[in-house]
């Protein structure tokens, strides 16, 4: 087993975030977030999930696809494609699984989204593997491990010594080799694994089978789990694989005679008011009932049938965070219930 | 009996005697977290509580009961003039002062139960309690309530008010004294966090508009991107909307996944009004001077 010492990750963590950008969990008053950092010290070795998923860094919440300038019959068209080399630390299992949800459509689903491919090429990611589950936590339930590593470019442990580190790809390598020196960084440990200790519970969920859903789109289950629902998108803000979006031209300020706009895309979110509202004012998901029946659908049920994988990781963030404890996986033992008992 | 066990006797008979179609109150969920709950038979009360976890505002369902019906109606098939039961804390009713002032809701078709608070503990609604925990914090605004007792209600439960506990002045003079430069970069810093999700808006009771003049597809007054300018507008416009209005139950502060102090603001402009006109919302069921003071222009200090 590979391992890096506590102090060399830190000279490793200062070295790359004087190159490039180097976004890591990071404590923002009292709020974990995935930020850009400066400086080891900055970097929260945090057991708790941030409330954000790292989605943001790859899919962010603006972004300019590109500007418009027109100067009287001349458009001029500039695409603004992302161009920075930069590293992700501190992902867990359940978010880089969730990249990989997001890469299903958005790179490996043709036509590839150029800018969410170009962010992830440019992109490396550094895992971290969960000592521990948090209360809300069920990735295991959905067949995923805390300590996982695929899905990011190096994976780490902690331990008391250090930080097992295991490679998973060429371009991890690569960042490990610019920086670190074989021999003076590294050493064998011959301590046991002690692996992921599992301290609470986990949440029990039962995935329904596939043909449940199409039975039970009409059902008066929607309506009632949705009554309290508030209608607001924290579950897909924080969710990392929640990826709808919305497309804008806006305009920009311009000198005399020239007029610039820039098409913006921004999230959006299923469960808000008017999400599906068309040109005339029809809107198929007008309920709150319908709308919460499509995030379950999307999630377990149509990204799966289109792009063969689920759309939840289990990482629970949109459990902890509903004001008003809309919990997925009672939604999911719900659907069981209603099926065997209608 | 406990206030739970009254609030189920109460909610059993006026459901059984066909008083009101719905009683909105609370239950425990999932993880230990308490949640609001829409009860319709009588078979159904068990599941109502009430203890110092019920921190949610519930009167935020009342627009949508009683204006567009949409609430409700859908999964029950409520009748349109149909009487509907509220669980309440003093701070909640100062809402429904406020609603009925503002046309939003029907006295008439709403049965309230009030019940006498002691406060609400930091952290209800978003992680489970444990009765042999050591010490609780009450919630900010419930370590400055003045208010122990509801001032309306049909039905009220609970007598005497915790004489131990200690009412904290308001303070806000950490960010008054900052100057007006250090002012802007600590707010602005606040609402950059801000991810847009809306649930601030959502959860308020008073936050009722059909459309948010903030989300106009047209992006006529605040564009669609997630900008500090844009959030920026967003907050310090709805804080505007809310003076002389905002009863102070913090739920949208609660709710915030971003931790933004939003509250601050409203508390601000509260106490402006309070001096500026000498009014408090929802202790009468009124409109706001801020919103009919061209009617009693005499009212201006």
């Amino acid at each position: 087993m590979t391992m890096i010492t506590r102090s060399a990750l830190f000279r490793w963590l200062d070295e790359m975030a004087e190159e490039l950008p180097l976004i890591a969990p990071s404590y923002v008053e009292g709020i974990l977030l995935y930020r850009q950092v400066s400086k080891s010290s900055e970097v929260a070795m945090a057991r708790e999930r941030p409330v954000l998923s790292p989605k943001e860094v790859f899919f962010p919440s603006t972004e300019v696809l590109f500007t418009i300038n027109k100067n009287g019959d001349k458009l001029r068209l500039n695409e603004t494609l992302p161009v920075k080399e930069q590293v992700v630390f501190g992902v867990k299992a359940c978010d880089a699984r969730g990249l990989s949800s997001l890469d299903a459509m958005f790179i490996d689903t043709a036509p590839a989204d150029p800018y969410y491919a170009a962010q992830r090429k440019l992109t490396t990611v550094i895992g971290m593997k969960c000592k521990e589950m948090g209360e809300t936590c069920f990735c295991t339930e959905l067949g995923l491990s805390p300590d996982d590593p695929s899905g990011v470019d190096i994976s780490l442990a902690e331990f008391e010594e250090g930080f097992d580190v295991q490679v998973m790809t060429q371009k991890g390598l690569d960042l490990l080799n610019r920086y670190l020196q074989d021999g003076a960084d590294f050493y064998i440990d011959r301590s046991p694994l002690s692996g992921c200790t599992d301290a609470t519970q986990p949440t029990r969920v039962v995935l329904p089978e596939a043909k449940t859903f199409p039975l039970l789109f009409e059902d008066a289950m929607w309506d009632e789990v949705a009554e309290r629902c508030l209608s607001c998108r924290i579950c897909a803000y924080a969710c990392p694989t929640c990826r709808c979006f919305d497309i804008r031209d806006e305009e920009l300020p311009a000198s005399a005679g020239e007029r610039r706009f820039e098409r913006i895309r921004c999230w959006d979110s299923c469960t808000r008011n008017a999400y599906r509202r068309t040109a005339g004012g029809h809107d198929p998901r007008a309920g709150k009932g319908e709308r919460l029946r499509n995030r379950i659908y999307c999630k377990y049920y149509y990204f799966p049938r289109r792009y063969g994988q689920l759309s939840c990781t289990g990482c629970g963030r949109c459990i902890d965070l509903c004001p008003v404890n809309i919990d997925i996986t009672e939604i999911l033992r719900r659907i069981v219930e209603v099926r065997q008992f209608p | 009996m406990t206030i739970s066990a009254e609030i189920q006797a109460k909610a059993a008979e006026w459901l059984t005697s066909g008083d009101v179609a719905c009683v909105v109150g609370y239950e425990r969920g999932t993880h230990g977290r308490t949640r609001p709950a829409f009860i319709y038979q009588g078979e159904d009360v068990a599941r109502l509580i009430f203890d110092k976890t019920c921190t949610h505002n519930l009167t935020t369902y009342l627009p949508q009961l009683f204006n567009d019906g949409s609430l409700m109606k859908a999964t029950h098939k409520l009748a349109p003039d149909a009487s509907i039961a509220i669980i309440t804390k003093p701070c909640d009713i100062r809402a429904i002062n406020v609603l009925i002032g503002e046309n939003q809701v029907s006295r008439e078709r709403l049965k309230v139960i009030g019940v006498v608070c002691e406060g609400i503990l930091d952290g209800a609604g978003k992680r489970a309690f444990v009765e042999c925990e050591p010490i609780y914090t009450y919630q900010r605004r419930c370590r400055s309530c003045s208010e122990r007792v509801p001032l309306v209600y049909d039905f009220l439960i609970g007598e005497s008010v915790s004489p131990e506990l200690v009412q904290e002045e308001e303070n806000l003079r950490g960010i008054q004294d900052l100057t007006t430069s250090e002012r802007a970069k600590y707010w602005l810093a606040q609402f950059d966090r801000c991810i847009r999700c809306y649930a601030c808006r959502q959860v308020c009771p008073l936050c009722n508009c059909p459309a948010c003049l903030y989300e106009r597809d047209d992006s006529l007054w605040v564009g669609m991107g997630f900008g500090v300018d844009e959030k920026r507008t967003f907050h310090l416009g709805r804080a505007f909307h809310l003076a002389g209005r905002c009863v102070g139950c913090d739920e949208c502060e609660r709710v915030c996944p971003m931790g933004l102090p939003i509250s601050l603001l409203n508390r601000r402009l509260a106490q402006e009004i309070e001096t500026m006109f000498g009014y408090r919302p929802g202790i009468k069921p009124a409109f706001s001077p801020l919103t009919s003071i061209l009617q009693q222009e005499q009212g201006i200090p």
